[in-house]
């Protein structure tokens, strides 16, 4: 019967408010949901300001439009208006584990800040959460181990958030860059080569030209 | 007139570079120190910031001998006891064991299935393990710091792979931390399945570089019932974010190995390689499918519980720190791919740590010990994963070689010896005897147990490290499971300063003034000012003569 319950809750056929909870966790042989909330309203709001329905993809695949990341979700940024109820459907494309993790939440309503989706292979599931008032960008990642550090990492801001997350593929820059050799070509090495010799040109120039670029300064003065 | 005054010159510049070169030893970066030497510096005072407790006490509840979902597990009295929820998951499956006892665990639902007792004997034979592969002390691009840190010794976190249970939730320890949880350490776990068992080991890659798993020694066929890649071999790679399923049905009991197969030399060092033992068909056995980190087995199989009343398993291990330190230089797979395979060169490298079961001392006195009483027969399956040779040795004891990479020695051939040569990949099962008859053991105490070859106490080179453990009577044990009457030397040595270098290695107690570290020589100034003086002198003389030779020469 429990696992029935948990089956129709990650099917969205019933809220998972009514299914059996073990301190906040759904889970059973597919995958597990931690603190979903598509009932109690954060403090600061006085009703739920709209409802979003968003559909994350995560996978192998989806890294491929970033070159040097592995894992990444199909988009990076969501924005969502202040005390909006978030509806995810979280879809892993790939045969392994994925996990969708929202942090920095309110503790009152999601334990450690955490609102958390996991995945054990390919498949989906759906939950809900509903974020607070505040101007704030939150992280969400896979935190199955380098899954972020090599893609796998978005944000969603509520009211235009507070600025982009660093690292965030095809967004924001990493604090920590990786360092790649330049490609210099005989082509480019030219190029270095003619600037410093029309630099060095310069001053001969202004001597030898001094009198007539004079008059044009005066010429244009006068105009 | 000219020509006298150029002489003058040259004397006189020749003469001035002769006192420079004689007063400038006296100016180098190091220097010989006159009748008075230099006073000891003590480096050790005051600041314990870095010193660890030798125990941190976490789980003093999960020491003692208890019964999870109706599985025994034996007593382990050591500092970092396994998780006995870990254990029982480990022999029920998590498909036989309560929310309420996998909720204490990190494995996932479908991490270990057992079903169908095919032979009718009372255990499950049809057996699925999932194995994913986990970074520990990987780069992170949001900063300088490593992720899912795991430390084999104290301040010393090598960039490591292992194979780890498949498993749920956070990896990381806590919320606030980027230790890795539990689960999530090296060495990859010690597997154990039933001889006859139809086994289905899937390969869930996790991680962002291809990786096989291959059954060295193992009963296995070549290819699967499907026809495909049942080996592991390095052109039938699993990809990121790809799984295989590997199947076996082993008849021939033994210690046997798994590992990755691409770019075996690398991933192998790194730490893709675990103990895979095959446990002989009895009824009613149920196995402990994962020993986590290896060492003490706290619920034997049927067979061993029979002859023994202990098992232990040893996983030796060693780390290049170059090889190691690739995943943490960069963040880029492609910069990654390129660092390890074509521009690090394995046969101009050097093993610098030595593991046993994922730590270096003093750590393994954590969870490393092997903890006995007198009287006991205990058994040791002890596998050589490190690039080098292997001796074994137990201090005060002479143990006795009962199977060979997986077989039985028979009677007459069954050596007893101080020293066991390994080589890299050997397995060798010893029946370690606590009888103090001289021969076997010469009685209770805190025994040491390391591997005899020089480099493997050390850890990058400093003693005592590397894979040094202790076979520990348990009258000298206290009772967080750590060896008594040791805290001078624990100050020592739970301390990342220490192998950092940055101490002397006698620097406390009597002999420090002896032999801590020497201060520095004071500078001698009167040297400086005159080698100063003529140093100028001669650049000035050298500008002032060119410029008179072009005044002369323009006249």
């Amino acid at each position: 019967m429990k696992a029935l319950l948990i089956g129709l809750t990650m099917l969205g056929v019933i809220e998972s408010a009514q299914a059996m909870n073990h301190g906040g966790m759904l889970m059973d042989e597919k995958g597990m949901i931690m603190n979903a909330n598509s009932d109690n309203l954060p403090r600061d709001c006085t009703k739920i300001s709209e409802n979003v329905d968003i559909t994350i993809h995560a996978g192998q695949k989806h890294a491929l439009k970033f070159a040097g990341k592995m894992f990444a979700f199909d988009q990076q940024e969501w924005n969502v208006k202040p005390c909006a109820k978030i509806n995810i459907t979280f879809i892993n494309d790939d045969q392994i584990r994925h996990q969708l993790m929202i942090h920095g939440l309110p503790g009152y309503l999601y334990p450690e800040g955490m609102f958390h989706l996991e995945l054990y292979g390919e498949g989906q599931l759906q939950a809900s959460l509903i974020m607070p008032s505040q101007k704030k960008t939150y992280l969400v990642h896979c935190e199955v181990p380098q899954h972020m550090e090599k893609g796998m990492k978005a944000q969603i801001k509520v009211d235009g958030g507070d600025g982009n997350l660093p690292s965030i593929p095809g967004i924001s820059e990493p604090v920590k860059a990786d360092i790649y050799p330049v490609d210099w070509t005989r082509l480019s090495m030219a190029v270095l080569l003619l600037s410093v010799l029309a630099g060095c040109a310069i001053p001969f120039f202004v001597i030898i030209y001094a009198q007539s670029i004079k008059n044009m300064i005066q010429k244009m003065l006068t105009r | 007139m000219i020509q006298r005054h150029t002489i003058l010159l040259i004397i006189l510049i020749s003469v001035l570079v002769t006192i420079a070169v004689f007063v400038a030893p006296g100016l180098g970066l190091q220097q010989k120190a006159g009748i008075v030497a230099p006073v000891t510096v003590y480096n050790r005072s005051g600041d314990n910031s870095s010193i660890e407790k030798p125990c941190s006490n976490e789980h003093p509840d999960w020491r003692p001998a208890q019964v999870i979902e109706g599985v025994t597990i034996d007593a382990a009295p050591s500092c970092e006891p396994d998780n006995p929820y870990d254990i029982a998951t480990s022999v029920k499956g998590t498909n036989n064991v309560s929310m309420a006892t996998l909720m204490q665990t990190n494995l996932a639902q479908d991490a270990l299935t057992m079903t169908d007792d095919l032979d009718n004997d009372g255990d499950p034979d049809v057996i699925h393990i999932k194995l994913e592969v986990v970074e520990l002390n990987g780069a992170s691009p949001d900063g300088e710091f490593l992720i899912n840190t795991f430390d084999i010794a104290p301040g010393i976190q090598p960039g490591l792979w292992v194979y780890a249970p498949k498993s749920r939730g956070m990896a990381l320890k806590n919320f606030n931390s980027v230790v890795a949880n539990p689960l999530l350490r090296a060495p990859s776990p010690v597997i154990r399945v039933e001889q006859g068992d139809k086994v289905y080991i899937t390969l869930e890659n996790t991680h962002y570089l291809p990786h096989t798993i291959h059954l060295h020694g193992v009963d296995h066929p070549w290819l699967t019932a499907k026809g495909e890649d049942n080996d592991g071999m390095e052109e039938h790679a699993v990809f990121p974010g790809k799984s295989h399923t590997y199947e076996i049905q082993p008849r021939h009991a033994g210690t046997m190995l798994y590992h990755c197969h691409v770019q075996t030399a690398q991933h192998l060092m790194m730490g893709l390689s675990g103990l895979f033992i095959v446990e002989e068909n009895q009824p009613d056995n149920w196995l402990q499918t994962f020993n986590i980190g290896a060492g003490q087995v706290r619920h034997p199989s049927v067979a061993v519980k029979k002859s023994y009343s202990q098992e232990y398993d040893l996983h030796y291990q060693s780390v290049d720190k170059k090889l190691a330190k690739i995943i943490q230089n960069a963040n880029d797979p492609r910069l990654i791919a390129q660092g390890m395979g074509r521009d690090y060169n394995m046969t101009e490298s050097f093993e610098n740590y030595f593991m046993l079961n994922g730590h270096s001392y003093p750590y393994t006195l954590r969870d490393g010990m092997i903890i006995a009483s007198e009287n006991e027969n205990i058994k040791l399956h002890v596998a050589n994963l490190q690039r080098s040779s292997v001796a074994l040795h137990i201090h005060g004891h002479k143990a006795t070689i009962t199977a060979l990479d997986g077989v039985d020695q028979p009677a007459g051939m069954q050596v007893t010896r101080d020293v066991f040569d390994i080589a890299p990949a050997q397995r060798t099962d010893l029946l370690l005897q606590t009888t103090n008859n001289g021969l076997h053991s010469y009685g209770p105490g805190l025994w040491m147990f390391h591997d005899h070859v020089p480099t493997g106490t050390t850890t990058d080179g400093m003693e005592p490290g590397g894979n040094m453990a202790i076979l520990a009577y348990k009258s000298y044990l206290d009772e967080q499971g750590m060896p008594k009457h040791h805290d001078e030397l624990f100050d020592q040595v739970f301390n990342k300063n220490y192998y950092a270098k940055k101490q002397a290695i006698w620097g406390e107690g009597d002999f420090a003034p002896l032999l801590g570290d020497a201060g520095l020589l004071a500078p001698n100034y009167m040297q400086i000012i005159i080698f100063g003086l003529v140093a100028g002198l001669i650049i000035g003389l050298l500008v002032f003569s060119v410029m008179i030779y072009k005044r002369k020469q323009k006249q």
